[in-house]
């Protein structure tokens, strides 16, 4: 038995073969979206992102692999992508901030972040990794506090990496 | 209060979606008068399997092009390698190749997160 496999060993490794592993090394940028967002309902008329009112912050990653090469653009929601039928007015507010770094040199990122209506822009100037978390908020009946409708409710944000 | 308190999201593993390369040039195609960029994408999210690809200008106005699909169906982790084709009228106004995720509303996946990259014709 103990020939048997010897000689089975033998003749596979006859027939063994070069596997070309390739690959390429290139700029790049990846998102990764690591914690997808929950929504809490604090109250009646609130739907947030809120850890202490019960929501998770959705965290987004970017990866980057060459420095100045892209900026980071994320738009926070301003409308649900689906909701129950919403006849009074939804009062939208949110935020785009920093949570983490890998490298020292993205400790000014927020600091030089350009923000235009529901929109942050961060140029990508070290190589590294960046996390950024997002604040949502929704309040239903234009200040008058009415009840959500019952009901499954999801907003979407936006995550862009642009090449300068 | 058994009133909707609805998730965006599960929590979930990574997801991420990456496209190269991130300065693509344009080259001489089979036909006469329109150029071809060749792009690369790779799906690692595994809650979208549709992406679609969009050319923009400076102003990010969309400029006209062709390719094998506008809308392709990525498997998680697979990758696929595409041409982006423009014509020579076009060639100079073409700024950015940009893919972005599709969600789908029936999907059993939620995903809160629409990603979008966008590489860069560089002159």
């Amino acid at each position: 038995m103990k020939r048997l496999a010897i000689a089975l060993l033998i003749t596979g490794s006859a027939h063994a073969i070069d596997v070309p592993i390739e690959g390429t090394v290139q700029s790049r940028c990846l998102i990764n979206t690591d914690v997808s967002g929950v929504y809490g309902n604090p109250n009646a008329y609130t739907l947030t992102t809120t850890p202490a009112d019960g929501g998770v912050l959705p965290v987004v990653r970017y990866d980057v692999s060459l420095a100045d090469a892209y900026k980071a653009r994320i738009t926070y929601p301003t409308a649900f992508s689906a909701s129950p039928s919403l006849s009074d007015m939804v009062t939208w507010t949110g935020s785009v901030t920093v949570q983490e770094v890998s490298d020292v040199a993205m400790a000014d990122y927020d600091t030089d972040a350009v923000e235009y209506d529901q929109t942050k822009e961060y140029d990508l100037t070290a190589t590294g990794t960046t996390w950024f978390k997002i604040a949502s908020s929704a309040t239903y009946g234009g200040g008058g506090n009415k009840a959500f409708p019952g009901g499954t409710y999801r907003a979407l944000v936006v995550a862009e990496c642009i090449a300068q | 209060m058994y009133r909707a308190v609805i998730l965006f999201l599960l929590a979930l593993p990574a997801y991420s979606h990456e496209m190269t390369p991130t300065y693509p040039k344009w080259g001489p195609s089979h036909v006469d008068g329109v150029f071809k960029a060749e792009m690369e994408l790779f799906n690692k999210r595994r809650d979208v399997e549709w992406y679609e690809i969009g050319v923009f200008d400076v102003d990010w106005k969309p400029v006209p092009f062709v390719s094998r699909y506008k809308v392709m169906r990525l498997k998680y982790l697979s990758h696929v390698q595409f041409d982006v084709y423009v014509s020579a009228p076009d060639v100079s106004t073409a700024e950015y190749v940009c893919s972005v995720s599709k969600l789908r509303e029936s999907s059993d996946k939620k995903p809160m997160v629409a990603t979008r990259i966008c590489s860069r014709f560089k002159p």
